[in-house]
């Protein structure tokens, strides 16, 4: 150890007198030299006979603070020290490299003292953290390093990579719901066969009161197989954000004979950090031969060394009971439903559940609102569609208070979903819907709609069914192959790496031989290991190929307002390769959608013929979890787009046959055709969605459950809409506005529509505010010269007045005072603007889409207030 | 090492159990909740007998009855220097964790003789001469003990088998 002197010291000093020799061994706080300094003191004057400060010489020690043997000493007598210089240079007999619950692993000398002396902490030396189960066991960075070159040296003389595999939903999933275990043990039970071989185990935890909670552990299909293979290739290790019991439990169940991880477990106790993995948590020093397995990126920060897998989803809706610590999932719509291959020969299933895949639509958007507003809901049960979780709230939540009083508020949350889950049993009550679905199916043909739509809903998370059976008795699936695929791509990866490796090491031998020669040895061995190619390289190269000069459009994909380049879908695509953008242009060759909506840009893209593949998300799934690109042919969806609305015999499309849903398409299909605003995109995607259909769809009370209440602000595309889009549409509607007293007589049926006690949802108004600008254009077109100088203040009153008539049709013509509360209301009417609209209530049948329109924006006008009023 | 001793404690017994049963109520906290405590120091395996249950007195504020009871107990007590015999729990490139009851014992690989090698075979690691010698999960061993910290309720210990007669034992 190198010792200076330290700041402290009443520079200037000057070295008297040297009280060692290199060479001498000089004991802890032994005097290394003598020095003297000047200081102020109080002196007795006999002259003044009272006290005055003097500056004199004094003397002092400097001493070592370390024990050791003095191999060189920098200070010579005479010299004056001003400051921070090397005095000597002191090897010590023990180092305290490796430290272990505050003592020195070597020496046993507790590491915790402090002298006087003291400079450096001893603790400090040691600092890192290797080991997988021990807090307690800390190395110096030469240590690890030392320890890394070891392990890479053995690695790669039996050829094998580090894989660090996490455990829920990634290999197994786990729920502490007790149904499991009912239906395990009975046999009559629709899941049996699904539950059957669930491992369980008992923990006692903390928060809990009674003897111990029940896990029940699925072990994802093909594990045994995947994990004796991957092991022939890769060291494994777990890396889990569960408890070290826990982990411990799920490694006696994958790996009983503990041949494959051995102790190689970190756990969240071990982590550090309670919220995101790190690699050099394991791996502190590098990375190069480390892959990974998880189901989630961004706890990795989207590492490259990380190989994404898509979450294993079997006890449907439980999702990652330990992820109460892990930042909030973000929202992937839901795989669809049907795998691709089926959808062909499913003509005759479409045909009868078009009612019911509409109302399965508004249910799931029901369930994304209630999603959205019941933000603090536990985080362990992610539902598929919070699509509210913003890159801001991530990146807060990933920096993530790390106090004490945030990690015990979220293990007591994690506490609580877990007693939740007891109590609640959601996959009991799941299958209690489904199986009430079941009996009132049986009961008439009608209500076969419902069973679609909930099992539609179980299922709605990502777990295939094999076969899309119109009757689904059991909830459970058990029809998972990313184990396959991913043994593959490990493989690969392994390939890969070592081809790399022989090419760079063509001469492996020889620079061993000259690793022994002596002085060679060290550099020798560093340049062999710097040289090693590095796994996160490879793996990118190998990603890129894959979807290499795909350029993808999404569409009715990703939930609105949600950055797709910020998107787990995204950042997984771009990590293979493809190029993502918003809008359909010349290089767009993929456009993925999703089966049920007929967007805009679908359309658009069908325009363009063959050229761009229209394919659902099961071929990106499939190319991520085959790492190629896959044939299209089996996802492509709306193969018939191009027919523009006229449905085709094999393919019956819910939308279409309904002559309403034409009328729309037909004119947004225009607008598609002429613009690529994102903007528009989103609105016309409104105006495809199945919510469409609600028009025709007469059972208004089944609607209305399923209907989003009125807190639906993040999803609402107004609310991410940016402020030049803000302005378009205001200029739309000033321009409709002035085109507006011409047709006046069509408001009064506006106000009918609206006043017939309908409760219009969002979703609907949503389409109609689609049809709404639709009409902008037209009117625009027709009266373009209208009072558009106006601005704002118009449409604030239009505002206004669309409420007022929402409310109540007889006093049109004043601010109801039930309102009044409202910032809209407050707006100061134009009273000229207000008498023209005070026409006569006539229905005018010619004037139908303008009727709409006025309705559309009646609708949306009575919701922006209520936000308004909402906020305030 | 093992030692008899007295130890005294303090228990405080809610209200509710006050009857004729409190003593025994008393000295069942007592056994629950001593008996495999790590004090920090020492551990104690087993309470022989209780000598002594004093009178109780009513804690100012609280309501709760107060007993001084002492009793004799088995405890263990490792010292620096002493060898004992352990379980090994985990072996890693930089040595090896042994439990020895309730002491957690590292052994750095610069305390392990340098003809034990860390190898790992298949995917479990080991420490083996590649004769007779492996120490991996399981094995017993014999070590002295070199250092010893305590911290509240937690023991750490650094060990060594670098010395004659110490290491793997045979069965």
């Amino acid at each position: 150890m190198r010792i200076y002197t330290p700041p402290g010291l009443a520079y200037p000093i000057t070295v008297t007198k040297l009280l060692c020799r290199e060479g001498e061994d000089v004991k802890e706080n032994g005097p290394l030299f003598n020095y003297r300094y000047l200081a102020k003191r109080e002196v007795w004057d006999e002259d003044v006979r009272e006290h005055i400060e003097k500056e004199l010489d004094h003397w002092a020690d400097f001493e070592s603070e370390v024990e050791g043997n003095v191999t060189s000493l920098d200070v010579k007598v005479g010299q004056v020290i001003n400051g921070r210089v090397l005095v000597a240079e002191i090897e010590e007999p023990c180092k305290h490299e490796v430290q272990f619950g505050g003592m020195c692993a070597n020496c046993g000398r507790d590491m915790n003292t402090v002298s006087y002396s003291t400079t450096v902490k001893n603790t400090e030396r040691a600092t890192i953290n290797t080991v997988h189960g021990h807090t307690a066991l800390l190395v110096s960075q030469a240590e690890a390093s030392r320890a890394d070159e070891e392990a890479k040296r053995r690695l790669l003389d039996s050829r094998k990579l580090s894989l660090v595999v996490d455990l829920d939903q990634t290999i197994i999933q786990a729920t502490v719901d007790p149904t499991v275990g009912e239906w395990q043990e009975d046999e009559s039970n629709p899941n049996h066969d699904a539950v059957k071989d669930v491992r369980k185990f008992q923990l006692v935890d903390e928060g809990l009161p009674g003897r111990g909670t029940w896990y029940y552990i699925k072990l994802r299909p093909g594990l045994k197989e995947f994990l004796q293979t991957i092991a022939q290739y890769y060291e494994l290790h777990i890396y889990t954000m569960a408890t070290r019991a826990y982990a411990k439990e799920i490694s006696n169940i994958v790996d009983p004979d503990h041949k494959l991880f051995a102790d190689r477990i970190l756990s969240r106790d071990e982590n550090g950090s309670m919220n995101s993995k790190n690699l050099k948590r394991l791996f502190p020093v590098d990375t190069k031969m480390v892959v990974i397995i998880d189901d989630r990126g961004d706890v990795w920060s989207w590492s490259p060394n990380l190989v994404k897998v898509y979450a294993y989803d079997f006890f449907v809706g439980i999702g990652d009971i330990n992820s109460a610590f892990l930042p909030k999932q973000q929202a992937l719509e839901a795989r669809p439903k049907q795998p691709a291959k089926k959808e062909k020969g499913d003509g005759d299933d479409q045909t009868n559940d078009s009612a019911a895949a509409s109302s399965g639509e508004v249910k799931s958007n029901g369930e994304s609102s209630s999603a959205a507003s019941k933000a603090s809901t536990p985080a362990s049960t992610p539902p598929a569609t919070n699509g509210d979780v913003s890159a801001v709230d991530r990146m807060v939540s990933m920096a993530g208070k790390q106090d004490d009083g945030s990690l015990d508020e979220k293990a007591e949350e994690q506490d609580k979903t877990i007693a939740a889950q007891l109590a609640d049993r959601p996959l009991l009550q799941k299958q209690k819907i489904l199986d009430a679905a079941d009996e009132e199916a049986k009961a008439s043909p009608a209500a076969e709609a419902a069973v679609e739509l909930l099992s539609g809903n179980g299922e709605k998370r990502d777990t295939p069914p094999p076969e899309s059976s119109k009757y689904r008795h059991n909830l459970l699936q058990d029809d998972d192959t990313e184990l396959e695929h991913l043994t593959q791509s490990l493989r690969n990866i392994h390939q890969a790496y070592f081809d790399s490796y022989d090419n760079d090491n063509l001469t492996p031998k020889s620079s061993r031989v000259a690793e022994l020669r002596p002085g060679h040895s060290k550099k020798r061995s560093i340049d062999e290991l710097e040289r090693i190619p590095d796994a996160a390289i490879i793996m990118s190269s190998m990603k890129n190929r894959v979807l290499a000069g795909v350029h993808i459009v999404f569409s009715g994909v990703v939930p609105l307002g949600v950055d797709i380049h910020n998107h787990d879908l995204g950042i997984w695509a771009k990590s293979f390769g493809a190029n993502i953008s918003e809008n359909i242009g010349k290089r767009t060759t993929h456009i993925i959608a999703s089966a049920e909506r007929r967007t805009a840009k679908v359309r658009q893209a069908a325009k363009r013929g063959g050229r761009i593949a229209i394919v659902n998300q099961n071929w990106l799934y499939a190319c991520f979890s085959q790492w190629k690109r896959v044939d299209e042919d089996v996802f492509r969806i709306h193969t018939d787009a191009t027919t523009n609305g006229k449905a085709s015999k094999d393919l019956p499309d819910e939308i279409e046959g309904k002559g309403y849903s034409e009328v729309v398409l037909s004119s947004s299909e225009e607008e598609a055709a002429q613009t690529e605003d994102e903007t528009d995109d989103s609105l016309t995607t409104g105006s495809k969605t199945p919510n469409g259909r609600l028009e025709i769809d007469t059972d208004l009370d089944e609607l209305e459950q399923y209907a989003p209440t009125i807190e639906r602000k993040d999803s609402s595309p107004t609310e991410e809409e940016h402020g030049e889009d803000w302005d378009s549409l205001n200029q739309e509607l000033d321009e409709f506005m002035g085109s507006e007293a011409d047709d006046s007589d069509t408001e009064s049926v506006a106000t009918a529509t609206a006043s017939d006690g309908i409760k219009t949802p969002p979703s609907q108004r949503k389409r109609k505010r689609d049809a709404l600008v639709d009409g902008g254009e037209e009117s625009a077109a027709t009266d373009g010269d209208g009072e558009a100088d106006e601005g704002e203040s118009r449409l604030q009153k239009r505002k206004k007045e669309a409420l007022a008539r929402t409310t109540s049709l007889t006093n049109v013509a004043n601010v109801p005072s039930t309102n009044g509360s409202t910032p809209a209301a407050e707006v100061s009417v134009d009273p000229g603007g207000g008498a023209a609209e005070v026409g006569p209530g006539i229905a005018d049948g010619e004037q139908e889409e303008e009727d709409d329109l006025e309705a559309a924006l009646a609708a949306e006008m009575e919701r922006q207030s209520e936000e308004d009023g909402d906020a305030a | 090492m093992f030692f008899v001793k007295t130890l005294e404690d303090h228990l405080t017994l809610h209200p509710s159990f006050f009857g004729s049963q409190a003593k025994q109520y008393v000295t069942d906290l007592l056994y629950t909740q001593n008996e495999g405590k790590n004090t920090g120091v020492m551990m104690i395996i087993a309470i022989i007998d209780v000598l002594d249950i004093s009178e109780p007195k009513i804690m100012p504020g609280t309501g709760y009855a107060m007993y001084d009871i002492s009793y004799r107990a088995i405890v263990w007590r490792p010292f620096r220097g002493e060898v004992v015999d352990g379980l090994v729990r985990n072996v890693v490139a930089g040595g090896f964790f042994v439990d020895v009851g309730g002491l957690n014992c590292f052994v750095s690989r610069q305390l392990i003789p340098k003809q034990l090698k860390y190898t790992v075979e298949g995917a479990t690691p080991s420490f083996t001469d590649n004769i007779d010698q492996t120490i991996e999960h399981g094995s017993q061993v014999r070590l002295r003990i070199k250092g010893m910290r305590s911290e509240m309720n937690e023991m750490f210990a650094v060990g060594s088998i670098k010395e004659d007669y110490l290491g793997i034992l045979m069965q």
